[in-house]
């Protein structure tokens, strides 16, 4: 019994290994592709210091000042090496530490982006499985024509007609930026996310500030979801439909809705963690149009901005909390496989 | 608990009902605060020393002074400022300022003529792109600190290093950015590493203008509050917030529904649509910078004057100016601005593709030739460039666009590595001593001589006829002989066909509520708040 045991938990330990080194591979193949293209991008961090008329001595001191003198490789070994102290280098655009950007910055974006998701499922499931159980039928074309609608408008036309209609002619719906000027800078910050820091404050008109703002770019951002996650489900579901034993609960009596929920969509839970994750993945780093539409001062716009400008701290801290995203959102999903599926356990 | 509950009902219920439909358009914002939207994308240092852009001019004329301002546009006349008074010697070498004595900056500290070379030696020291103002007067790290000095508190003495009309050097002082005065005791005392407090002054400010920076996140707002103790009186507004903003039609729906007071870089099809509406007023403020068609020199082909010339005869001056170029800029031929007294009438160029073919045949390319065209991907240069392209095909001339960032097409620019560019640039301060020397000078045409401070060099245009008239112009002390060289020298840019080709003179589009009143630019590119307020 104690062999056993041993056996399991050494198991365990060289898997945990296993997979931390595969992370820790994947991450430093990831920041040194991306340190590499931006060394090849033809942009200039330099000149976006000095300004396009500087003259040569004032470009060389800065060249040299940045490290660019230096070989890639001596740069790229400088880098790491910083980032293994913590230190993730200052960004050009706010002269701040990378790190405090990125902590500035995310909270907005993670606040969209759980909204969107969770619009994202909420409409996204239930209308997959009702396109599939009502397959070729009116049901199914339906949500064929609102995922075709949501796959193929693009975002940044959505979110300008959203602000055309619900804003400027309804006025329903906040206009760019997270809240109203008015109650810029008023909310105590405590997560950064406005929604619960104004409730934490029981701000309600600030909290319904908030919520004006955020409710229209969260909608058309989860539209995407939409149809990405009920196409998905879409086809999970036919798949189980088509299963034996959908057949044998059917012949046993039991309902067409405890066949469909109770049996076939509890199969087909598993595949779709990985999807919402990806999702929700893609949400939290691809925001950046409607950022831009919606003025919302994100990760997606920071990570434009510094790409613009060729600072590559700024990037790269960007390309590794991306990735770390992943990440983190695979071992989740991994997780939660064992909760839902037995077999894994 | 029952209470927390209720409360959280209650709350909830009130931001339901917030959420109930608003459709009425008036103004919203408060009536002492100016709310402004604009891309703060090019805004990403605030320091004086290393702050070229245009944004961060606009953000530093309100937090800092100069010491004199130019007096209704004319570089030759000055208005005082935080100098009352000042004189220049005989021979011209030398200007004594007299410096006011009741200014104080935001910390408090008393403003002082120290505080005022300090800058400027800060400017040297530190050497970004903005020390080559100082530089191209004879200055360096070594000899400012003797040559601008405090002679006492409230006196400041500046020589000349080499014979230049004093007059410049007092415009260098009105509209530079780096001519800004820093607070010295209190950017020393966030000094690192002996940056002359660089580091902190890239996002906090030091000033005594007539606003406070009380907030700025970067890409995302900044806060102007009003100085109360300000030398000049206090501002009328409360405060200014500017919020990042990118996106030209989210501008025009904030503007149109009152949620914003003034927006800037609004693209042009936005600004026609609300254009003549009575709630929206449209204001094109005239910047000094140019819009222009550069050739590079080094290639064969327009190294060939008769080549340079036959462009000049592609390009579709009128159909620019009345197609592309609205909320702009302005027609302009003349590498000077058109404020300028000094400015000949434009030379009249057209579009005349007969000449043009004649001329490349005589040049040897009776079938024309293949180039490239170099540009932003931005309005209006990307529609310049179609629009060359087009006209350049009229001729035989095939040409292709490359397009890309500015950061890509002026670094070609400056590597010398391009046959032709559409582009903008240059002299902002509209200036004629500066015009001419920025877009006609060149003193050295070899490439290892590295000067792409001068846009003639970055065309490889070497004129040693235009140098030195140029040069005489620098120098010269009597307004009537000045103006004579002026006239000279554009006259022989015409004669010679520089390859830098103007088009249109910039013009910055402000679009504002109808109620904000007491905007106006002015020649440094940096609007004040200072005067204005809303009249409601």
């Amino acid at each position: 019994m104690f062999v056993m045991t041993a056996s399991a938990m050494g198991a365990r330990a060289s898997n945990t290994a296993r997979r931390a080194s595969t992370v820790l591979v994947t991450l430093l193949g990831l920041l040194a592709l991306t340190f590499i293209i931006g060394r090849v991008m033809p942009l200039d961090p330099v000149l976006a210091v000095v300004g396009p008329d500087a003259d040569s001595s004032t470009y060389d001191q800065v060249y040299r000042a940045m490290g660019l003198d230096k070989p890639i490789w001596t740069q790229f070994g400088l880098y790491l090496n910083d980032l293994l102290h913590g230190n993730f280098g200052n960004a050009l655009l706010t002269g701040h530490p990378v790190l405090d950007d990125i902590r500035r910055v995310f909270p907005a974006t993670i606040e969209l982006a759980t909204l969107a998701i969770l619009f994202g499922v909420l409409i996204g499931l239930p209308l997959g499985v009702c396109a599939a159980s009502n397959q070729g039928r009116l049901g199914d074309h339906v949500a064929r024509v609102i995922t075709l609608f949501g796959y193929s408008t693009p975002i940044f036309w959505l979110g300008m007609m959203g602000l055309l209609v619900f804003y400027a002619w309804l006025g329903w719906a906040g206009g760019a930026g997270r809240i109203d000027l008015a109650y810029d800078g008023m909310v105590p910050e405590v997560t950064g996310l406005l929604l619960i820091d104004s409730s934490l404050a029981g701000d309600w008109e600030a909290f319904a500030s908030a919520l004006r703002h955020i409710v229209l770019p969260a909608l058309i951002l989860g539209l995407n979801s939409v149809a990405y996650i009920s196409r998905m489900t879409r086809s999970f579901m036919l798949e189980q439909l088509s299963q034996e034993y959908i057949i044998t609960a059917r012949v046993k009596g039991l309902s067409r809705r405890q066949v469909v929920w109770g049996h076939a969509f509890r199969n087909i839970l598993v595949q779709l963690l990985t999807v919402v994750a990806l999702a929700y993945g893609s949400l939290l780093e691809g925001a950046v149009l409607i950022e831009t539409v919606f003025a919302w001062p994100g990760f997606g716009q920071y990570l434009t901005s510094s790409l613009m400008l060729g600072d590559m701290n700024a990037v790269m801290g960007c390309v590794l909390v991306i990735g770390l995203i992943f990440v983190a959102l695979n071992l989740i999903s991994d997780a939660l496989y064992k909760v839902f599926d037995p077999r894994t356990r | 608990m029952t209470t927390a509950f209720t409360k959280l009902h209650a709350g909830l219920l009130a931001a339901i009902l917030a959420l109930v439909p608003m459709t009425q358009a008036s103004a919203k914002t408060p009536a002492d605060q100016l709310i402004v939207g604009m891309s703060m994308v090019n805004l990403f240092s605030i320091d004086p020393a290393n702050a070229p852009g245009l944004d961060a001019s606009g953000v530093n004329a309100n937090l800092y002074d100069t010491l004199v301002k130019r007096d209704q546009g004319n570089p030759e006349q000055h208005l005082p400022q935080l100098a009352e008074r000042w004189t220049i010697s005989d021979d011209g070498k030398q200007i004594t300022f007299h410096l006011r004595q009741d200014v104080k900056f935001h910390s408090g500290n008393p403003l002082t003529a120290e505080d005022v070379a300090w800058s400027l030696y800060r400017v040297m020291k530190l050497n970004f792109g903005l020390a080559t103002t100082w530089k191209a007067y004879g200055y360096n790290v070594d000899n400012i600190q003797s040559l601008i000095r405090a002679s006492d508190a409230h006196t400041l003495v500046i020589d000349l290093p080499q014979t230049m009309d004093p007059l410049l050097l007092i415009d260098s002082l009105a509209i530079s950015p780096s001519a800004v005065v820093i607070d010295r005791k209190t950017a020393l005392a966030h000094e690192k590493n002996n940056d002359l407090g660089a580091n902190w002054l890239v996002t906090n400010e030091a000033g005594s203008g007539p606003f406070v920076l009380s907030k700025w996140t970067a890409n995302d707002s900044l806060l102007l509050t009003r100085f109360d103790g300000y030398w000049g009186g206090a501002a009328k507004l409360k405060r200014v917030v500017v919020r990042h903003m990118t996106e030209s039609q989210s501008l025009r729906l904030m503007l149109e529904r009152g949620d914003l007071d003034l927006a800037y870089g609004m693209a042009a099809p936005d600004i026609r649509a609300i254009d003549g509406s009575e709630k929206i007023h449209v204001q094109s403020l005239p910047r000094g910078t140019m819009y222009y068609v550069a050739l590079s020199m080094k290639q064969p082909e327009f190294a060939n004057p008769k080549v340079r010339e036959a462009v000049r005869n592609l390009i579709d001056y009128k159909g620019l100016d009345e197609q592309v170029m609205p909320y702009y800029g302005q027609l302009n031929q003349q590498p000077m601005q058109l404020s300028l007294a000094a400015r000949l009438p434009d030379p009249g160029y057209r579009m005349d593709v007969a000449k043009a073919k004649k001329l490349l045949a005589e040049a040897g390319y009776p079938d024309g030739f293949s180039t490239t065209i170099r540009t932003l991907s931005e309005p209006p240069f990307i529609d310049i460039a179609a629009r060359l392209q087009a006209t350049l095909a009229e001729g035989g001339i095939k040409a292709s666009i490359v397009n890309g960032t500015g950061n890509q097409v002026y670094g070609a620019m400056r590597a010398r590595n391009f046959d032709i560019i559409v582009a903008r640039g240059a002299e902002r301060y509209p200036h004629p001593y500066f015009s001419l020397r920025t877009f006609a000078y060149n003193p050295n045409n070899s490439d290892d001589a590295g000067l792409p401070n001068f846009q003639g060099w970055r065309a490889s245009f070497f004129s040693p006829q235009l140098n030195s008239l140029i040069d005489q112009a620098g120098v010269e002390r009597d307004a009537g002989q000045r103006l004579n060289l002026y006239h000279q020298a554009q006259n022989i840019y015409d004669e010679q066909v520089g390859p830098i080709m103007m088009i249109s003179q910039m013009t910055d589009t402000v679009v504002s509520a109808a109620d904000v009143k007491g905007f106006a630019g002015d020649d440094a590119e940096a609007t004040r708040y200072l005067g204005v307020y809303k009249q409601r």
